[in-house]
């Protein structure tokens, strides 16, 4: 009995001891290893195309918790009642070629970006910025207190191009090639933030969502996007997948001309809009139902929009008056392969406005980079990077065009220009969605940033191949 | 217009018009049976058509109870029963009708409510009423789309086998071109189905093939009636003016199951063919015809000349013998009709020759005996005195010579007298046998008139007869010969003046009369018997006392050969006109 007790016991010590030893070999990250990114939208694409995430810097980071973190710029004081603010770049810091980053570097960057705004961007909160030494001094007419995050927005990247015409920046990886449809990124040695665990990232962009779920089934693929609609089915699938908190505003908005120049019509718009059965069924209970610019968690208030559908009180409003059929377009909701989703969308809030007395249809879903322009009525996704209560309504107003401005800091303020913004019956917030992402095996330590992009610098591949 | 034109027209024209009422009859008769047959075509088109229809709806309501006994439905039929939320199926329809080959599907709650809809998904949640039709067979749904538009659609409603509370699937096919071009349609026949049939025609509600298309608004008036009366409208429809093109339309309405016609499928069978063949035969017949009516012209030219020759001859020759060409004869070819009128002229020319020859010398002896009763007539009244003076001469040889001289005296002058008397009575017979022909030249008929009145004037005014002269102001050109008409136109003034022994009125007239001149002489006597007026001109024919019966017939004679005319006619009230008349000359020419 003895002897039997303890080869069982010892059996069941080697089995621990092997299960164990894994274990702990998980627990630290490994360098090296080609990690596999599928995509379905352009790498390059303004504001956050993940090529651009990889390649290229900003001068501050925004935090988890709200405010802005050092990146390119170490330090920054405001002055002249946040009329003029001076961020002191980074010493040290070098472009991928080798040229080190100077502050007329980024001067002339972000003036850059400012001269060509990326189609959905708002315009520059400064007036004038410049390189002053080992500072870039940016000065405005108006106060900006919330410029160190605003800074922190992809849009505000810094880059230059090469002789070729190659995209150049700071950041943890290089562009290395592009063939067969991969776009290949090396590991940045020299990266002012650290070297990234793997060696090399694959990024193989437009692959519809069938296509990178097929990928990753059979090994072929590390991380591929999971839209909120398909998170449900991506779990039920087992797969592991990360999922972000709300960090995309997906709203109507109403031009305030032709059939809906009357804020009752628009009102009356506003309120047929059914938006639980978008976030029941369409999105699968995924984000949160929201009648406000900015997420519960983030703003408090927004409970206090209301986001009930009435449909009594819209036909009240609409009263006798004949609508000629408008178009409803959905523009900038094409992420990861949400357009047919934008479309379904379109088509219900077009059922939910016919319902109210509107005749409304429905136009092909297109981009605002293309110029699509489709009818009084859009259907938009406004992509949130801001994690702070107040750059994030301010970033959303821009991306709305509104030229309202944040000067308070307290909810109070913040919810007194929402709804100053949103009385006006031109922007109809939907839904707060989530971004998410569906990892393989192998990819360790990958967690999601406060705007839903994967952070890949901090991410590493189990077996370090 | 000759006879023998005149059978060739008649000929022609009943020949004709029997090929043209037998070609009309014919092709009348062709056109009725060929579009019988069309008509039985078309007929069984559509009933091949709707049997398809039928068997399609029957493939549609088998797919549907295929699927409601789906394992794959069964599991979300019980998952939702026991209380899964039916949001994850949000798009279980697309594969579902991608199995079973359906244009329409949704999945619907036990209370109606939709949960998935292949062809509308932003649909879920709002009710479908079509679950009322689980169960029954296929049925006509108008399914409204997000575009705006609306799809006609065979649907069956199913409930999931073993749903508890129960899961409706109602699905479908639709009407479109693809189902249209499945059917077994022969070539040439067109299947089109016109849809939104609420409103006013309009061909952009067809759909079809794209060869039906071009025609589709031909089709509105069968479209219009079929949709309106709820029952099949026929007809032929003529797209263009090419007959060939024609096509044989069935509009069949299509209707939901509360009656209300949906749309309507419309059958376009091509009578091509059939134009072609009834084409082909009508030519045929043209050319058949036209060959007749040549072949009937020319045998009706033969049969014409044959029939018309003969008598063509009989009128030529009787117009000869109606020139005095007595001897005239035809030839006799045949023994019909016409040979016995042949010889039956023959006949009758030869006896008139016969008669004639009779009657001339009837005339010939009839005219010597009055002549000879004219002469004994004549010479009777101076041959009795002669008679009596000379048996008075022989009883005076008797007497006392001096009485023998007187009485010889006054014998041989009685003698010379009734000798004179004589002579007078021979010349005029010799003047009658000498009257010598006319020396025409121009003259004016009114001097001829005038000339007679001026030398019978005075006389006129002894015997107291009036005289009333109507003579034209205008010349009266005539080729004549002066004299004899004087001595014609003074007989007849003398008759007229023995006709009124106690006085009357003499009326002279000449005017002109057409391309005559016109001269009548009438008096106011007694007046002239139809027997007088028939004879009077006969010579010898007399009704004077002393009369030679030669006057009028020299009057006649004279103005026969002046190539003019004389008649005779009582006037009314009393007295006969005598009437002359004497061709005008033309242009200065008699």
């Amino acid at each position: 009995m003895g002897r039997r007790f303890a080869i069982s016991y010892g059996a069941a010590l080697a089995l621990l001891a092997c299960v164990a030893l894994p274990a702990g070999a998980r627990t630290r990250p490994h360098y090296g290893g080609t990690l596999r990114i599928e995509t379905l939208d352009d790498p390059w694409q303004m504001p956050d195309g993940l090529a651009r995430r990889l390649v290229l810097d900003t001068l501050t980071t925004a935090s988890d918790t709200g405010g802005a973190l050092p990146a390119l710029a170490a330090r920054w004081e405001s002055g002249n009642a946040d009329h003029r603010w001076e961020f002191w770049i980074r010493p040290g810091v070098h472009f991928q070629d080798g040229e080190a980053l100077t502050s007329d570097t980024v001067a002339a960057a972000l003036s850059g970006v400012c001269a060509r705004p990326a189609p959905g961007m708002g315009a520059c909160p400064w007036r004038a910025v410049r390189g002053a030494g080992e500072s870039v001094v940016f000065v405005s007419d108006s106060a900006v207190p919330d410029l160190p995050e605003l800074l922190a927005q992809r849009e505000f990247a810094i880059a230059r191009q090469d002789g070729s015409g190659a995209v150049i920046g700071t950041g943890p990886f290089r562009v290395t090639g592009f063939a067969n449809g991969v776009l290949r990124l090396a590991a940045n040695d020299d990266c002012w933030a650290g070297r990234p665990f793997v060696d090399t990232v694959e990024l193989r962009p437009r692959r519809t969502i069938r296509d990178q779920w097929l990928d990753w089934s059979v090994g072929k693929a590390d991380l591929v996007e999971v839209p909120p609609e398909l998170v449900r089915q991506a779990e039920q699938q087992h797969m592991n997948v990360l999922i972000s908190g709300p960090v995309d505003l997906l709203a109507m908005t109403i031009d305030p001309q032709g059939a809906f120049a009357s804020r009752e019509m628009r009102q009356a718009a506003s309120l047929a809009v059914d938006r639980t059965a978008l976030y029941s069924v369409i999105f699968q209970k995924q984000g949160e139902v929201t009648g406000s610019l900015l997420p519960q968690e983030l703003s408090g208030y927004a409970f206090l929009f209301p986001a009930d559908q009435d449909l009594d009180r819209a036909r009240a409003l609409r009263g006798g008056t004949t609508v000629a059929m408008v178009m409803l377009g959905a523009t900038d909701v094409s992420v990861a392969d949400m357009s047919a989703t934008g479309q379904l969308v379109a088509a219900r809030l077009a059922l939910n406005l016919h319902e109210a007395g509107f005749n409304v249809q429905t136009a092909p879903s297109g981009s605002r980079q293309t110029g699509a322009q489709t009818g009084p009525l859009e259907l938009r996704r406004i992509h949130l990077e801001a994690t702070g209560a107040r750059a994030a309504l301010d970033e959303v107003l821009a991306r709305f065009g509104q030229n309202s401005t944040v000067t308070g800091t307290d909810a109070a303020s913040l919810w007194q220009v929402e709804r100053g913004v949103l009385e006006n019956e031109t922007i109809v917030p939907l839904l707060w969605l989530p971004r998410a992402w569906a990892a393989g095996e192998r990819v360790r330590d990958l967690r999601l940033l406060p705007d839903g992009e994967p952070d890949l610098p901090d991410a590493s591949l189990e077996t370090g191949k | 217009v000759t006879l023998r034109q005149k059978m060739l027209l008649m000929l022609a024209l009943t020949v004709i018009g029997v090929v043209a009422a037998v070609g009309w009859t014919g092709s009348v008769r062709v056109r009725h049976v060929f579009e019988g047959m069309d008509r039985e075509q078309t007929d069984l088109l559509v009933s091949q058509f709707q049997r398809e229809f039928n068997h399609r709806a029957s493939e549609t309501a088998e797919a549907m109870d295929r699927m409601a006994a789906s394992d794959t439905l069964r599991g979300i039929a019980f998952q939702i029963g026991n209380g899964a939320d039916a949001a994850a199926y949000l798009t279980v329809a697309v594969p579902l009708a991608q199995e079973y080959r359906l244009d329409y599907l949704e999945l619907v709650t036990h209370d109606g409510s939709i949960i998935s809809s292949l062809q509308w998904t932003a649909r879920f949640g709002y009710k479908e009423p079509a679950i009322a039709a689980a169960g029954r067979p296929a049925f006509l749904k108008q399914e409204d789309l997000p575009d705006g538009t609306s799809q006609i659609g065979l649907f069956a409603t199913r409930v999931v086998k073993g749903s508890d509370p129960p899961l409706y699937v109602v699905g479908g096919r639709q009407l479109d071109a693809g189902f249209l071009r499945d059917f077994p349609a022969p070539a040439g026949t067109q299947l089109l189905i016109y849809r939104n049939v609420s409103g006013p025609f309009d061909a952009h509600n067809f759909t079809g093939v794209t060869e039906g298309l071009e025609f589709a608004e031909h089709y509105q008036a069968l479209v219009d009636e079929a949709r309106t009366n709820a029952t099949n409208a026929e007809g032929v429809v003529y797209p263009t003016s090419r007959k060939e093109e024609s096509l044989s339309v069935t509009a069949i309405p299509l209707k939901a199951p509360d009656g209300n016609v949906l749309a309507v499928l419309v059958v376009a069978n091509s009578r091509r063919s059939m134009v072609e063949v009834q084409r082909h035969i009508r030519d045929i017949a043209f050319g058949i015809a036209g060959l007749g009516i040549i072949f009937a012209v020319l045998a009706s030219l033969w049969i014409a000349a044959r029939i018309s020759r003969p008598i063509e001859e009989l009128a030529r020759a009787a117009g000869q013998v109606a020139a005095g060409e007595w001897e005239t004869r035809v030839d006799i070819r045949s023994l019909d009709e016409v040979g016995v009128l042949a010889r039956s002229f023959n006949n009758m020319t030869r006896q008139l020759s016969e008669q004639r020859e009779r009657l001339v010398q009837t005339e010939r002896v009839a005219a010597w005996r009055e002549l000879a009763r004219r002469l004994a007539h004549e010479l009777k009244n101076p041959l009795m005195p002669l008679q009596i003076t000379v048996e008075n001469m022989v009883r005076a040889k008797k007497l006392p010579k001096k009485q023998f001289d007187e009485v010889f005296k006054e014998s041989a002058a009685t003698l010379e007298e009734e000798i004179e008397n004589l002579k007078t009575i021979v010349g005029r017979f010799s003047d009658f046998s000498k009257l010598p022909k006319p020396e025409a030249v121009e003259m004016d008929a009114r001097e001829a008139v005038r000339r007679v009145l001026k030398l019978y004037g005075p006389s006129l005014e002894e015997k107291h007869i009036d005289l009333g002269t109507s003579i034209s102001a205008e010349p009266l050109p005539i080729m004549g010969d002066s004299e004899l008409l004087h001595r014609a136109l003074s007989n007849l003034v003398l008759n007229a003046m023995d006709a009124m022994p106690e006085g009357g009125t003499l009326t002279v007239a000449a005017v002109r009369a057409k391309e005559t001149a016109r001269i009548s002489v009438a008096d106011t006597g007694a007046g002239l018997t139809p027997e007088e007026c028939e004879r009077l001109f006969t010579p010898y024919y007399t009704t004077k006392r002393h009369g030679t019966g030669l006057g009028l017939a020299i009057v006649q004679s004279v103005i026969a050969d002046h190539h003019g005319t004389i008649g005779v006619e009582n006037v009314e009230g009393g007295g006969a006109r005598f009437v002359i008349g004497l061709p005008l000359m033309e242009n200065g020419r008699g």
